[in-house]
């Protein structure tokens, strides 16, 4: 049985209790609004900022601030190329920060095994600091949430209306890209670059195939992602493996159960 | 309820290029159905934009009684979204209610109202995308009903719609003309808009504004619609081609 009484670990369980705020909020609105790939793209294109941040001694969650800023720019910019759809100008980014940050952790800094650490999470590194973070990051997405529900559902279901029914849709949206971004970049400490999409996007992902009510799919989904990420720790720690990975194996698990139990069941057959 | 609306000299567009719609001038009275005619690309919804403050305006001026309320074409909606026709009706509550409260206990009962009114009283609960095409054109007016706006401006509300959903949104029309609201209504089909109390013919620019008596003589339809025109029925009805390349 784990032991709670470990401080890391205690910082790793409070760290995976704060995250699941976002999860459920944030969550299931990246699946309702198809932001998984955005979300993805952000924790991935962080990596080079992440180890230029390892190397310099500052705080990972600023440097990746600014590379979500830089990444924000670019994807802008190219997305006013017409020849170049939305989704490509992610992936040609995606996968620029990728090589970018390999070469920087491999030839110039040298920081070996520690690229495993950026890529994949860790709980053992988890700080204080880190928990304030994420800390401030779910009480704004509480706030972002109670502020900008409305906007978001009605632009989501229905764009062109939105601003007839007094909202103001594109700085709605803004604001929710803005706290999906920084739910991701807290997020990284514990899952890593590649694995963020675990925590935010999964468990919204597997809630949304049980139920067709906003209510329950943000509940459910906070709840899952409180109770993956508890499992998570514990695997983490008896496996000595990463949380990220720990968590996407337990989180593909459940959606892959989840969508095969869905996809059995039996059908209202109307007449 | 009076207002009405008031278009004067209307030229605007998107971004750069030329005008979308030009040379727009016309007044709608309170308690008037304005049916808004025209091809596709010939600026209706264009001009909807401009009603709702969304289309930047070059020349000319808009005067409207307050914010109108927006009826969009309903294959707009995202029909895979986890709302009930309940949620999006309650929707046109949204603009008076703060953003730290939720929706007054009124609100919700006058959703459930304006549901009853189109005839969905029995569907309150239904997810929106388990409803017919009609169903959910008529949650979209009730929506908007709630917004309790004196302007009302709809985007063919009666393309493709089963005869029961059409006779209820004509119920309706005929409801809000008696509380002095004014209704701009697109639609392709030239009877139909020969049956309300005004017409607007757009091509990119104004070509007719009048009663229908006056405004759909066939010079007035060709040069609205051009190739786009369909005579049925032995000359009496006219169509034009529809968004979707069926005819209505």
């Amino acid at each position: 049985m784990i032991d709670f009484s470990a401080p890391y670990l205690q910082r790793a369980v409070i760290e995976m209790l704060l995250l699941a705020v976002p999860a459920g909020l944030l969550g299931s609105w990246i699946v309702l609004r198809r932001l998984a790939f955005f979300t993805h793209a952000v924790g991935t294109v962080s990596f080079p900022a992440l180890v230029l941040a390892s190397a310099w001694g500052i705080a990972p969650q600023l440097a990746a601030v600014a590379a979500a800023l830089g990444f924000g720019a670019a994807q802008e910019r190219l997305a006013r190329t017409r020849r170049l759809a939305a989704d490509a100008a992610t992936g040609l980014l995606l996968v620029g920060a990728l090589a970018v940050g390999v070469v920087l952790a491999s030839d110039v800094f040298e920081s070996g095994t520690e690229v495993d650490t950026l890529l994949f999470g860790s709980l053992i590194g988890l700080s204080d600091r880190d928990l304030w973070f994420t800390a401030a990051v779910a009480a704004g997405t509480v706030v972002l949430d109670l502020a900008l529900r409305r906007h978001w559902l009605a632009a989501g279901f229905e764009a062109g209306s939105a601003r007839a029914l007094g909202l103001r849709p594109v700085l709605a949206d803004r604001l929710l890209l803005a706290g999906i971004a920084a739910a991701a970049i807290v997020a990284l400490d514990a899952v890593g670059a590649l694995l963020v999409s675990v925590v935010l996007v999964v468990p919204a992902a597997t809630v949304r195939l049980l139920t067709d009510r906003l209510a329950p799919l943000r509940l459910g989904a906070m709840a899952l992602a409180a109770a993956e990420g508890i499992a998570a720790v514990w695997l983490a720690d008896s496996l000595n493996v990463g949380a990220g990975p720990a968590l996407a194996v337990m989180g593909g698990g459940v959606f892959a159960l989840v969508a095969t139990g869905t996809a059995l069941r039996p059908r209202a057959v109307t007449a | 309820m009076n207002g009405g609306v008031t278009v004067r000299g209307l030229c605007g567009g998107y971004g750069t290029g030329r005008d979308a719609v030009r040379d727009v001038d016309f007044v709608a009275e309170p308690g008037q159905i304005v049916g808004v005619l025209g091809p596709n690309g010939g600026g209706k919804t264009t001009l909807f934009r401009a009603l709702l403050g969304e289309l930047p305006t070059r020349r000319g001026e808009v005067v409207l009684p307050g914010p109108p309320a927006y009826v969009p074409q309903t294959e707009r909606a995202r029909l895979d979204f986890p709302v009930s026709a309940f949620d999006v009706a309650l929707m046109g509550a949204y603009r008076r209610t703060p953003w730290f409260r939720r929706v007054a206990r009124r609100d919700r009962y006058n959703a459930r109202a304006a549901l009853e009114r189109v005839g969905l009283g029995d569907r309150v609960g239904v997810a929106f995308g388990a409803l017919s095409g009609g169903q959910r054109q008529r949650v979209l007016i009730a929506r908007a009903l709630l917004q309790e706006a004196a302007v009302l401006l709809l985007d063919e509300p009666l393309s493709g719609v089963d005869g029961v959903s059409a006779a209820r949104i004509e119920a309706v029309f005929a409801d809000l003309r008696a509380e002095g609201r004014t209704v701009l209504v697109t639609t392709h089909d030239v009877r139909q808009a020969g049956e309300w109390d005004r017409v607007l013919c757009l091509n990119g620019r104004q070509i007719e504004y009048g009663r229908p008596a006056a405004v759909l003589s066939p010079e007035t339809l060709r040069e609205t619609y051009g190739a786009e025109l369909i005579v049925l029925e032995g000359g009496s009805r006219a169509v034009g081609i529809g968004h979707h390349g069926h005819a209505h």
